[in-house]
């Protein structure tokens, strides 16, 4: 069948069409960019509103949202507003990838604030690297990394554990049970706890990694029974945290005796199991909902009042609402020109500001964040109580794991 | 069938960095331009072969994994300097570089590798599935759950794999001396000119002999059957040459992307897949790319638009039943009929008698 001229031109008529429809923005976002600067600072802001993880990174959305309307209605930043773009990476990160080239090179954000799972964030990592960017990573993770463009203000293993597992050996015993997802975090996370319990005289008396998603813990709980640690040792993320705790409680065990010890298990995940399935266990983090200072009692009252009196604040929304406010801070120090994610990150180098959890500063040297570790455990009614506060703020150390290695400006360096 | 709207498309997306002048836009595209090719191997297999394969993804991701490795292992690791182990193999405690890593220290065998092994793969499943005249809904529930099962693999095998993270932090593809950059001009033109090969092939071999079988077999299995023709070993082969342009296509997404994920053959992505196909007509090549093309970047417009912002998963939903409710063909079945009625309507009133021929034009 021959080729008519007519075809022909129907046929690209038709495809111009298509092609019109399906990328509008293609144009309009042109104009946009032509339209931006002037008072402007723009943000990203990606955390996913859909998906499998939405309902974590939703608080992680609120948080930060409500940082910027704090500092836009304040006066913004010398005049300049703060403008969050918001993109829906919809847990998957191939999505988050290509929400973060949109956010970094289409509209030329200065910095973006995102992102909940490591996953995410290392799909993320070669936009910003190769950009020359800065992203925000407000959750605590498994360290091991050194990116000079990434600001990292959530807790990595020494901050969480160093006052932690000694703290559990000495009030409950030697024998712990590792308990965690099967992915980089808990293995790093254990890791770690292996060399303090060396350390504290501790032994481990099972190490055992569960599917992420995993909700069926019989087995796990069988063999706890069998051996009967001290301490169970959980870095089990997710849905699975709730199942896990459910079925701890279903089984008779006795949180007095033999509790866990965890260190995901926020405000956020006991409103998920309600409040008597977590009851009498312990997490350590930098930051409870019912920490008392001012600036905290300010950040509850101006959450729930923007999102809602049933909603909670936790460890990761508040580093999320506190890395906003470093940021205000880092450009502050700029010239309006001067504006630009290198010189925010130098400006953010050894920046301090008082977080709700307490002071906090950004380490120069590998972009980590000096935290206030916290033991707690939780209550019936969902809040957890404080138990061990730390008089001195810790430092960052994202090798603490591997003495041979450390993080500086020029990236990882061998310690000599 | 005709190969005008091919020809057409081709030079459309050949055209399209003269339009786009921004390196973000043009990795975008390139993105979309990717999907289109996978989902141009959905309807082969799917629209001509009449084999649902709902693991269509796990071919993309092995594809994508080849590539992935030969790149992870051109980056110099910062814990080990260069020729040192990936930095996740250091994490996980792995001591030597494992066996089945070492041929993609070359660039050539991991290109191979990325479009032979999913060949061989679906080839050696198909030959369990047909041989066996397993057919329908059965098909897909292997399908899918094959590909279930090596992402899990993946996903546990974290030593090797990179598990749950997938492999990120790659290097730039080089190849004959062209740096392959994801924003660049150099990657868009690979990938057009992948999109059009795939399309190219596809079409010869739907006009071909077999081509002709195959579309026999998806319409009556038993009598092709009894005409004498082997008919598994045809299902075989449109498996196979399916699954081989939907790991070309795994590779091209890892260059465009820069890393490669457990996500890459995931369910979520294989039934988008067949969602795209249905949408774009799975009984035509040009269709189902434009298909995959206009989904996905609507669904980029749709999620980037503040409007939008908390119901796009809403509209997109709202879209596909409509057209599954009121398009069975597709947008293509659409651009079909719109012809068929500009045509009839000429021949009526210039009092030409109605070619013969004609009935199947418009479609592609």
């Amino acid at each position: 069948m021959g080729i008519s001229r007519r075809t022909l031109i129907k046929n690209a008529a038709a495809l111009g069409a298509f092609t019109g429809a399906g990328f509008p923005h293609i144009w309009i976002k042109n104009a946009d960019l032509a339209r931006a600067a002037g008072g402007e600072i723009k943000v990203g802001v990606l955390f996913s509103l859909t998906g499998t993880t939405a309902i974590i990174e939703e608080s992680l959305n609120k948080a930060t949202i409500l940082a910027i309307e704090e500092i836009n209605a304040a006066g913004g930043i010398k005049g300049s507003k703060i403008v969050p773009i918001v993109e829906d990476p919809a847990s998957d990160p191939a999505t988050f990838s290509e929400k973060a080239r949109k956010l970094v090179v289409g509209d030329k954000c200065v910095s973006v604030f995102g992102s909940y799972t490591s996953a995410s964030r290392k799909a993320v990592l070669p936009v910003f690297e190769r950009q020359n960017n800065l992203y925000w990573y407000p959750t605590l993770y498994e360290g091991r990394e050194c990116s000079k463009n990434v600001i990292y203000t959530g807790a990595v293993p020494n901050q969480q554990q160093d006052e932690f597992v000694p703290w559990l050996v000495k009030k409950f015993g030697k024998k712990f049970y590792l308990i965690g997802s099967n992915y980089i975090y808990p293995k790093e996370e254990n890791n770690y706890c292996k060399k303090l319990l060396e350390k504290h005289g501790g032994e481990v008396v099972a190490e055992e990694y569960v599917p992420l998603g995993h909700s069926e813990f019989s087995s796990v709980i069988n063999k706890i029974r069998s051996t009967q640690p001290n301490v169970i040792f959980s870095t089990v993320v997710g849905d699975s945290v709730v199942a896990l705790h459910r079925q701890y409680r279903a089984a008779g065990l006795d949180p007095e005796k033999m509790p866990m010890a965890s260190l995901t298990t926020s405000e956020n995940e006991v409103a998920a199991m309600g409040g008597d399935a977590a009851a009498g266990h312990f997490t350590s983090a930098p930051y409870f909902q019912v920490h008392k200072s001012p600036e905290n009692e300010k950040f509850v009252a101006a959450y729930q009042k923007r999102w809602g009196a049933d909603k909670v604040t936790h460890f990761v929304s508040e580093a999320c609402y506190f890395q906003t406010y470093l940021f205000k801070q880092a450009v502050e120090k700029l010239a309006t020109s001067d504006i630009t994610p290198p010189n925010i990150r130098d400006a953010v180098k050894g920046a301090e500001t008082i977080a709700p959890q307490g002071k906090v500063r950004i380490e120069s040297e590998n972009l980590h964040t000096w935290l206030w570790p916290k033991i707690a455990q939780c209550k019936s009614n969902g809040q957890f109580e404080i138990l061990v506060e730390t008089k001195e703020w810790l430092k960052p150390v994202p090798y603490a794991a591997y003495p041979g290695q450390v993080c500086t400006e020029k990236g990882l360096a061998e310690k000599s | 069938m005709q190969i005008a709207p091919i020809l057409i498309v081709c030079a459309v997306v050949f055209a399209l960095p003269l339009v786009l002048n921004n390196d973000f836009l043009l990795n975008k595209v390139a993105r979309y331009l990717v999907l289109g090719i996978l989902t141009i191997s959905l309807a082969l297999s799917w629209g001509f072969g009449g084999i649902l394969n709902l693991g269509q993804a796990m071919s993309f991701g092995i594809g994508s994994y080849a590539m992935a490795m030969a790149l992870k292992l051109k980056t110099i690791p910062v814990h080990t300097g260069s020729g040192g182990l990936p930095d996740f193999m250091v994490w996980n405690n792995v001591a030597r570089l494992p066996w089945f890593w070492e041929p993609f220290k070359s660039i050539s065998f991991a290109i191979a590798a990325g479009i032979i092994v999913p060949a061989l793969v679906a080839a050696g499943l198909g030959w369990f599935i047909f041989r066996s005249r397993v057919t329908g809904v059965y098909v897909s529930i292997i399908t899918l759950a094959t590909m279930v099962v090596l992402n899990l693999v993946i996903i546990d095998q974290q030593s090797y794999t990179g598990g749950f993270n997938g492999i990120t932090d790659l290097a730039q593809l080089e190849l004959f001396g062209i740096a392959f950059d994801a924003y660049g001009r150099a990657t868009f033109y690979l990938v057009a000119t992948c999109v059009m090969l795939s399309l190219l092939v596809a079409f010869a071999f739907t006009c071909s002999r077999a081509g002709l079988i195959v579309q026999a077999i998806r319409d009556h299995e038993g009598r092709v059957r009894y005409f004498g023709y082997d008919v598994a070993t045809y299902q075989i082969f449109v498996f196979a040459l399916s699954a081989a342009i939907a790991g070309l296509a795994g590779m091209l997404y890892t260059i465009v992307m820069e890393f490669a994920s457990p996500t890459f053959l995931g369910v979520q992505l294989s039934l988008s897949v067949v969602v795209w196909c249905a949408v774009g007509g799975r009984q035509s090549l040009v269709g189902s790319f434009l298909g995959a093309v206009l989904v996905a970047g609507m669904q980029g417009a749709l999620s980037e638009s503040a409007a939008f912002l908390e119901t796009w998963t809403l509209v997109m939903g709202v879209l596909f039943v409509l057209v599954v409710l009121f398009l069975p063909k597709g947008l293509a079945g659409l651009a079909q009929v719109a012809w068929h009625w500009i045509v009839h309507r000429r021949q009526v009133t210039q009092g030409i008698a109605h070619g013969v021929g004609r009935t199947r034009e418009g479609s592609a």
